[in-house]
């Protein structure tokens, strides 16, 4: 049902690919009511109208209570309260009041009694309590879709006529999860961000993605013929023939690189001239560790537990976690994880932990500080990847150590986990316990710091925002942040000169592991161990082999009499835009950054 | 015959009465007759509301009066107050 218009819409590139296909567009925004005068023997009609679409939402409910895995007691405990909620006397006699006393259809009046209820959890004080409103939403909008024959399921991939481009408001983890891979093409959403879970799961299922691409359910109808540029970050609403032919030939030819890139997956990962790089992938979901091992990394060098965090009200139960952490553990063996305790705060919110707002979250109540307050929160977390440490190769790294006494402070707390299990009978394994460099003092206490840490993990995202007092988000201002800039490559020389000193390894987990023009200068400055994107390992492998490791060291030196970090880029760009021309040219080969941002070549190498 | 019966509860749990005490109380709550509701502060709510229970707001520390009227009163507030007083299975 091509409307014949075509129309591009632009959002943000979350997964790279293209994919030509049919829109399936799920619509589960607001729907529009209209109000209708009823008249008085309509009454009983409307509201036998509201019960049976009450009955019927109870019953879809129910179902999705049923499918939900016994583990996931959290949402269980949602969807309890959403079926009492139905049933609330607040919602239907105040529903039925009005369709009796005003007259009006059903929809207008449940409408109403939703957005009175809302209005009086706006005026709630406590955030917890408050946010519940979305929960009235929820249970308004189930009930309202029904009585309007709208659907509110996902359909089920069998409901779908072949394989389509997959258009909603927002998808949740589970929408994602339920979806196979060869009923999909792509998925488009009006909100989300590179770093949402639809982002992450469309990576891991390799077909492209393009989200907060505004009002896209409204703009595109089930039955459209669309391009999903997840390359350009493009929609291209009903194209002509050729357009939608040439892109399906884009669509070939970067899955064939793609292909190429990774005939690499079993070779290991090293120099031109034989050094030995490690090199693994970030990761934040369990699903996503199959998908590094297919792509060739090397282990896990940055698990986020934060997302066990997210969107509950009680921080997650130890051995909720201890399965979890377990799974990655056994999938990965014998490759090692390192698993991050938790980074919350700051921009990472959790209601797991009643946050007070700040004025500056970036220099507040984060991660091991948080930790540190909440010391029974954090002790269950270290004793859960102590459990899960028996099961393969773990090491355990806490993020955002400002100073030393952070660091004995946390290694006190991981002693006191190992007694704890250790007097309950509960088997454990060591770990190496390390520290994220990601604090401009971390850097100048990395000697003191490397001596009492197994190893260090730089995070080049806060150590870059911190060090060069920038806020990325910041569009006045983020052009500062610029991972190439001399201050940043002395606080990288000195983090890995001090750990080599001390005889540890230095890794580094940021998305400047993933910038190809700063790998010739990593590798020179001796940091071996990069962890990046698992769908990026292929490329950066592939990059890393071309790169010899005594030129780099040279190179380093070159740049160490630079003074600017445009200087630094192009010289960079100098030596190594031919090298990595394939990789930076064949069109649209770009790499993600550690918030999953897909950087296109041109950024790189503007021309 | 119509009883009516009070008692007034703390509420102990650390994260006060959230959505999974309330499903709890109004779980109880809808296994008697009788008509039940919690006060706080002489703010009143249905004890078979979700919504209603989560307007009260009630934090760690609230005490809270449960008053039942009917003929099972009795049962329902002290089948309540074992829920309180087990701190809704929290911490």
């Amino acid at each position: 049902m091509n409307t014949g218009v075509t129309r591009r819409l632009h959002g943000i590139a979350a997964s790279p690919g293209v994919a030509v296909g049919t829109a399936y567009v799920i619509d589960r925004r607001k729907v529009n009511i209209h109000r209708r005068h009823i008249a008085a023997h309509e009454v009983d009609t409307e509201i036998g109208r509201l019960h049976s679409a009450v009955a019927v939402a109870r019953q879809q409910l129910q179902q999705i209570r049923e499918r939900i895995a016994p583990e996931a007691s959290e949402h269980s405990v949602i969807l309890d309260a959403h079926l009492l909620m139905l049933d609330d006397a607040l919602l239907t006699d105040q529903t039925v009041d009005a369709i009796r006393n005003e007259l009006v259809n059903a929809e207008w009046a449940l409408r109403n009694t939703v957005e009175k209820i809302k209005e009086l959890f706006d005026n709630v004080g406590d955030d917890y309590f408050r946010e519940r409103r979305s929960d009235v939403d929820f249970v308004g909008e189930r009930v309202l879709r029904q009585l309007m024959g709208t659907p509110t399921e996902l359909p089920r991939p069998a409901d779908l006529d072949g394989p389509v481009v997959l258009v909603a408001h927002e998808l949740s983890p589970a929408d994602t999860a339920a979806l196979a891979r060869s009923e999909v093409l792509a998925f488009v959403t009006d909100g989300g961000s590179s770093t949402s879970h639809t982002a992450i799961m469309a990576r891991a299922l390799s077909i492209p993605a393009i989200l907060g691409v505004a009002d896209a359910t409204r703009l595109i109808a089930t039955g459209d013929t669309l391009i999903v540029d997840g390359l350009r970050g493009t929609v291209t609403v009903s194209p002509s023939d050729a357009d939608a032919d040439a892109a399906g030939e884009r669509g070939r030819r970067y899955m064939a690189f793609v292909r190429s890139l990774r005939s690499n997956r079993d070779e290991p990962t090293r120099t031109r001239d034989g050094v030995r790089i490690t090199l693994r992938a970030n990761i934040e979901l369990p699903a996503e560790a199959p998908v590094a091992i297919d792509h060739g990394a090397d282990g896990i060098g940055l698990y986020r537990t934060e997302f066990l965090y997210v969107d509950r009200r009680e921080p997650p139960p130890e051995d909720e976690q201890y399965e979890t952490y377990r799974r990655i553990v056994e999938t990965m063996a014998p490759r090692t994880v390192t698993l991050r305790t938790f980074d919350i705060g700051g921009d990472k919110f959790s209601t797991a932990f009643r946050l007070p707002k700040e004025m500056n979250p970036a220099l507040g109540l984060r991660a091991v500080r948080l930790a540190l307050r909440e010391r029974e929160v954090f002790r269950a977390q270290l004793r859960a990847m102590l459990r899960a440490a028996r099961h393969g190769s773990v090491r355990v790294m806490v993020p955002m150590i400002s100073t030393v006494s952070e660091l004995r402070e946390a290694r006190a707390e991981l002693e006191r986990a190992q007694h704890e299990l250790t007097s309950a009978g509960i088997p454990w394994a060591p770990v190496p316990f390390g520290i994220m460099v990601e604090t401009p003092s971390a850097v100048f206490m990395a000697d003191v710091l490397a001596r009492e840490s197994a190893f260090f993990s730089i995070g080049t995202n806060d150590l870059i925002q911190y060090s060069l007092a920038t806020d990325r988000g910041n569009e006045h201002v983020a052009h500062l942040a610029r991972s190439l800039d001399p201050a940043i490559l002395r606080a990288l020389a000195a983090v890995s000169q001090s750990a080599a000193a001390a005889g540890i390894p230095c890794a580094l987990c940021g998305a400047m592991a993933g910038e190809l023009l700063a790998l010739p200068l990593l590798v020179g400055l001796g940091v071996h161990e990069l962890s990046v994107e698992p769908t990026a390992v292929p490329e950066i492998k592939s990059a890393l082999a071309r790169i010899d490791y005594r030129e780099a060291v040279t190179l380093v030196g070159e740049v160490a009499m630079l003074s600017t970090a445009v200087e630094v880029e192009s010289l960079v760009r100098a030596r190594y835009e031919h090298v990595f021309s394939d990789l930076l040219a064949n069109g649209e080969v770009g790499t993600f950054t550690e918030t999953g941002t897909f950087v296109l070549p041109e950024l790189l190498a503007p021309r | 015959m119509s009883e009516r019966v009070e008692q007034v509860f703390e509420v102990l749990n650390e994260r006060g009465l959230h959505a999974r005490p309330v499903t709890q109380i109004v779980q109880a709550a809808s296994r008697y007759r009788c008509d039940v509701e919690l006060e706080r502060d002489s703010q009143r709510a249905n004890a078979k509301s979700v919504m209603g229970m989560l307007l009260l707001v009630c934090h760690k520390g609230s005490k809270v009066t449960v008053r039942a009227t009917g003929a099972d009163a009795a049962q329902a507030v002290a089948a309540i107050g074992e829920l309180f007083a087990a701190r809704f299975g929290e911490r």
